[in-house]
């Protein structure tokens, strides 16, 4: 015994750990196979090539995106080598970049807060519908918009920056946005003032979610204030296929409180 | 192994394992997510999906078309002005900051709705491919949002009166045929809302404003 244990002792420290972390690198290799197990048997012969394909889409859509954004970076580097000094051309390209930052086509950074929205933990009772019981598109949907009226500048959903063209779409039990499908739980990111989340928290219509979706259905509503709070740039189209711009001398109306100009 | 590089293995195999670690969580709650989805929900999504990256590849072949006429004009030496000044009216465009013209929908909402209902219907709309939409004549954009109970809504902190017309640019069937499709928004407010009427028409011609806003950031600065 006494020859084992001087053995042991003689053995470095630094292998003892390096030990240590193969056996944990073991475990988690088998735990993620036995995992495995019972989801391939409650996934039935017809649905398992349909999730390959969402993964093999989402995979391609990743691609997709940065090669979008690596486009758009290109397009700015070449405009900015035209520049040739001439000074409008110099104005015009810092109103570009002022217009793309405005538009949401640039990464930001600033100050603001993150929401968590997770699917109840709570059992389903059994005259209950188990679709009420996880966040919904709706859900998303309604908290941005409160987001946007407590006074943020710009938000994230999950890594997809939420521009003037972003839908949030409800498919059964995932949420889909900008084209892109998102898996909960549902971290919507803001930029704002340092009093978004108390004006978030007084609004009627947060209120209102809270206590329909969180203390009904047990809902997870959570949140944090980082000191900085990052946002991707837009990765997709921007299309005006069926518009045109029409320039204008002055922006539009204040009268929110009549319809707009008749259409033929 | 000299004593040196005895931790550097550790630290090795340590990060591996992290990185490990991490991957597994990520792939595992996405994935769960998707095996809890039914087969039509993930025809829908399979559906969803590919008209996105559909819509990136025509983005992403648009841009390099661009691209290549601008490094044309760069060699020759020319300013771009002209590339530069067209790009910025479509990204102007696009984000609100100037007037939209096309062919779209009109949108009548007669009787009260919550502002959260008005909400989905300009969200139904973006998921139809709306280019710009107004409610009442304020364009919307980032930050604007219709708010507040029936009869009280307020859009970008203003007074919202009924009735209520929403204007799109857009394709003029996708536009309607989303909103009217059996089961579809309209369906659906008719059997939450039974006072409320909606009704669709489609437009030659829709002129939706700019908005009166600045949608510059004044806190977030670009991330570089």
């Amino acid at each position: 015994m006494t020859a084992v244990a001087g053995r042991i002792r003689a053995i470095p420290t630094w292998q003892l750990t390096l030990g240590l972390a193969l056996l944990a690198l073991g475990f988690l290799v088998a735990a993620q196979m036995a995992a495995e197990g019972p989801r391939v048997r409650y996934t039935s012969q017809e649905r398992t090539p349909l999730v390959e394909t969402v993964q093999d889409l989402q995979a391609q859509q990743a691609q997709l995106k940065q090669q979008l954004l690596d486009a758009r970076a290109a397009i700015q580097n070449l405009e900015a080598a035209g520049e040739g000094g001439a000074a409008v051309t110099k104005q015009l390209n810092d109103e570009l970049q002022a217009a793309r930052i405005a538009a949401g086509l640039v990464a930001m950074t600033g100050p603001g807060l993150v929401i968590q929205l997770s699917d109840s933990t709570l059992p389903v009772p059994a005259d209950g519908n188990a679709q009420d019981y996880l966040v919904s598109g709706a859900d998303v949907l309604t908290v941005v918009d409160q987001l946007w009226a407590a006074g943020a500048e710009g938000v994230s959903i999950n890594g997809e920056r939420v521009t003037v063209s972003t839908a949030i779409v409800d498919i059964g039990g995932s949420v889909v946005v900008n084209g892109a499908y998102v898996a909960a739980p549902y971290q919507i990111s803001a930029i704002g003032p340092s009093t978004m989340f108390d004006t978030l928290t007084h609004q009627q219509g947060f209120v209102d979610f809270v206590r329909a979706r969180s203390q009904t259905f047990g809902i997870g509503v959570s949140y944090a204030t980082p000191d900085q709070v990052d946002l991707p740039a837009y990765a997709g189209s921007m299309n005006l296929r069926y518009g045109v711009a029409t320039p204008s001398a002055s922006p539009s109306s204040p009268p929110a409180t009549a319809p707009a100009s008749g259409m033929p | 192994m000299g004593r040196g590089r005895g931790p550097l293995a550790v630290g090795l195999v340590l990060a591996i394992l992290g990185l490990l670690v991490v991957a597994q969580l990520r792939s595992q709650a996405q994935g769960q997510g998707l095996t809890q989805l039914s087969v039509q929900d993930l025809t829908e999504l399979v559906a969803n999906v590919t008209a996105r990256n559909n819509q990136l590849r025509d983005e992403i072949r648009s841009l390099q078309a661009q691209q290549e006429s601008l490094a044309r004009a760069v060699q020759r030496g020319d300013t771009s002005s002209s590339q530069v000044r067209s790009d910025l009216t479509h990204i102007l465009a696009w984000s609100g900051s100037l007037g939209v013209t096309g062919t779209g929908v009109r949108v009548t909402v007669n009787g009260q709705l919550p502002g959260p209902a008005v909400g989905e219907l300009i969200n139904e709309l973006r998921n139809a491919g709306a280019e710009a939409i107004a409610v009442n004549g304020t364009r919307i954009v980032p930050g604007v949002v219709v708010t507040g109970d029936p009869g009280h809504l307020m859009i970008a902190g203003r007074p919202l009166s009924e009735p209520l017309e929403l204007l799109a640019v857009g394709q003029q069937e996708t536009l309607a045929g989303s909103l009217s499709r059996a089961g579809g928004l309209i369906a659906q407010f008719t059997a939450q809302f039974p006072t409320v009427e909606v009704k669709v028409l489609p437009q030659d011609l829709v002129v939706v404003p700019p908005t009166d806003r600045s949608i510059a950031p004044v806190l977030g600065r670009p991330r570089l």
